[in-house]
């Protein structure tokens, strides 16, 4: 389509409005597979690392700070979610559960056996892990739509289970944990350090993002998204990839949850249930999910949306359902995609590849 | 003892006897053509050869191996490689991007090939390296099909219909890259309607019809084969005059 257009362009005959439409077309593209050139994603990265580890400094206020860390966890289980989904091609509606799996996993092992954060971390990723696979084992009979039903129900189940499960799970009231073990020198009860905690997480979640995406295995993961028969024929072991990718999400949500439990303090059913989970999915389509800052640009909109427009929890569910539709009618390859169009129009000026702020192969 | 040798293989998909008891060897330094009707069942053997679909019955052994229902993957890693008869590729993805990911699969045990590069020259991609292979041209595409297949390192590569679509003179600088592999070890078996091309580009043709092996030979005395005109023109003129 798009070469038809351009060369319908060249020929002088288009008018304006095709122009006009050329154009729109441009920005709105989802071409997350081109490159950009490596010192537009050095800049970037440097940059934006340079502005998340100065914002405690920048006086924003101890709200301000909350809800970056808020951002930040959620994006760190978003990373797993566009492994799966923008790489992969695996949707999850349910992702809020596998974080919530972690996240018990490390306070039942903290109430239970008295364990600290540090000590609990690798068991809550594992068993997220181990979980996502396991929900994952259907769709390997079955197709991608009936994956994104099991992993509602399973969402649903999660809950129940633990509203069910008396005073091993806290029931509906939940559990609690201490803070996080100092290290030296660093204690994690001051907001700032909890900030720094979560954010080194994400550099984390942003650097296996990064390398899997320029890696064999990312191609392996891309192959299984564009053509699953392809890929087979090719050699390429579909089940145990699609398997092994859930694994890999797990373990990213796993990390999540713990983040989320030690700064909360407290957890409940309820913050893993159907609507966190349905609001997981919004935010990495939001964001883009085949783009590096996809997630955290999903999961800065969403948690600070409302915030900066005042909204109350209605109308920013409102403005949400809005905001999504938005994006899937006009940028099918979420804001980042169009972010990246942009700077391709101001940087390229000339047609064809060009670079942008958020783009990865 | 052939690379590929089929036995009484059999698919049925519910009612429809699409494969009733094929035997076919195939060696690995020719072109062997597989032609007949429209549904005769030339796109399921290779669906059943390359483990796309399990057989109903016979086996399949390549290599000395039995590879019968073994699953696609691990047959392609044998190095037996095929196409599809609708052009398939990694359509969101660069050209370069999707022979990368087949060359990287192929290169278990050593690839042919010393970079995805000398696949996309052979082929004549090279300038596309960078377009979406979702927006190729369909000459293009086919040719991508192909890259992507030589990209796993095959031994023997089954093409299903590799002409198809293309105009005269795309179709004949295809059959010109088809002809170099053989020399270059890797055998080509080929399904396509184009008899006159059949009749060039290949050492030995196989007629299907409602899925059994009517001929087999070389082409010249194969197409003069009584039963296999009476597939492809009809009935002599005994039924045609009523
Ligand atoms: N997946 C399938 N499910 C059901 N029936 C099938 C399937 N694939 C093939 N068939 C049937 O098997 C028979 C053989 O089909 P096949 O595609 O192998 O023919 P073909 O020789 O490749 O024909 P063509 O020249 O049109 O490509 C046909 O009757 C077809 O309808
Ligand atoms: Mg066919």
């Amino acid at each position: 389509m798009p070469a038809t257009d351009n060369s319908a362009g060249k020929m002088g005959a288009a008018t304006e409005g095709t122009r006009a439409s050329e154009r729109l077309a441009l920005l709105t593209a989802d071409n997350a597979s081109v490159p950009l050139p490596a010192s537009v994603q050095a800049i970037t990265a440097i940059l934006l690392a340079a502005l998340l580890i100065a914002l405690p400094w920048l006086g924003l206020g101890y709200r301000f700070l909350s809800i970056a860390i808020t951002t930040i966890y959620t994006a760190i289980g978003l990373y797993g979610l566009a492994l799966q989904f923008g790489q992969a091609g695996i949707m999850s509606v349910g992702h809020a559960a596998l974080m919530g799996i972690g996240a018990y996993t490390s306070a039942i092992l903290s109430v239970q056996l008295g364990w600290g954060f540090w000590t609990t971390l690798p068991f809550a990723m594992a068993m997220s892990a181990i979980v996502g696979g396991v929900i994952g084992l259907p769709t390997l009979r079955v197709g991608g739509q009936h994956y994104i039903i099991i992993t509602f129900c399973f969402c649903a189940l999660f809950v129940i289970v633990l509203t069910n499960g008396g005073t091993f799970t806290g029931s509906a009231t939940g559990l609690d944990v201490g803070s996080v073990t100092p290290l030296p020198g660093i204690n994690f009860d001051k907001l700032s350090n909890n900030y720094y905690l979560v954010l080194a997480a994400l550099f984390l979640a942003l650097a296996a993002t990064y390398l899997i995406g320029i890696s064999r295995y990312g191609r392996t993961l891309r192959a299984i998204r564009e053509n699953e028969q392809l890929a087979r024929s090719v050699g390429i072991n579909v089940d145990l990839h699609k398997l092994g990718v859930l694994m890999v999400s797990g373990l990213f949500a796993g990390l999540a949850g713990v983040l989320q439990l030690y700064y909360l303090r407290h957890i409940s059913p309820t913050l893993f249930g159907a609507f966190p989970s349905l609001y997981l999915a919004l935010m990495v389509m939001l964001g883009g999910a085949r783009y590096l800052y996809g997630p955290l640009i999903g999961a800065i909109i969403v948690n600070f949306l409302p915030e900066v427009l005042n909204l109350d929890p209605v109308d920013s569910r409102i403005a949400y359902g809005v905001c999504l539709l938005l994006v899937i009618l006009l940028l099918p390859g979420g804001v980042s995609a169009g972010i990246k169009n942009i700077y391709c129009a101001i940087a390229g000026g000339s047609e064809g590849q060009g670079g942008g702020s958020n783009g990865r192969a | 003892m052939a690379a590929l040798e089929v036995r009484g293989l059999r698919k049925q998909f519910g009612g429809v006897v699409a494969l009733n008891g094929i035997d076919l060897d195939i060696d690995t330094d020719r072109v062997v053509g597989i032609v007949g009707p429209n549904g005769s069942g030339k796109t399921t053997l290779f669906n059943v050869v390359t483990g796309v679909h399990p057989a109903t019955g016979g086996t399949v052994c390549w290599q000395g191996q039995d590879i019968t229902n073994i699953g696609a993957h691990l047959i392609a890693r044998k190095r037996l490689v095929r196409t599809f008869q609708q052009a398939m590729s990694f359509p969101g993805l660069t050209v370069n991007e999707n022979v990368q990911i087949a060359w990287e699969q192929g290169r278990r045990g050593g690839s042919r090939w010393a970079s995805p590069g000398m696949i996309l020259d052979f082929v004549g991609l090279a300038p596309l390296g960078k377009a979406i292979a979702g927006s190729l041209p369909f000459g293009s595409l086919r040719r991508l099909g192909l890259a992507v297949a030589l990209g796993v390192s095959p031994e023997l590569l089954l093409l299903d219909e590799p002409g198809a679509g293309l105009n005269d003179s795309e179709a004949q600088a295809f059959a010109a890259v088809i002809a170099q592999l053989p020399p270059q070890g890797i055998g080509v078996c080929l399904i396509d309607h184009d008899m006159d091309m059949m009749a060039d580009l290949c050492d030995r043709l196989v007629v299907l019809d409602f899925g059994t092996k009517i001929a087999e030979g070389p082409p010249a005395q194969v197409l003069a084969d009584p039963k296999v005109r009476e597939v492809y023109l009809g009935p002599d003129k005994t039924a045609a005059a009523p």
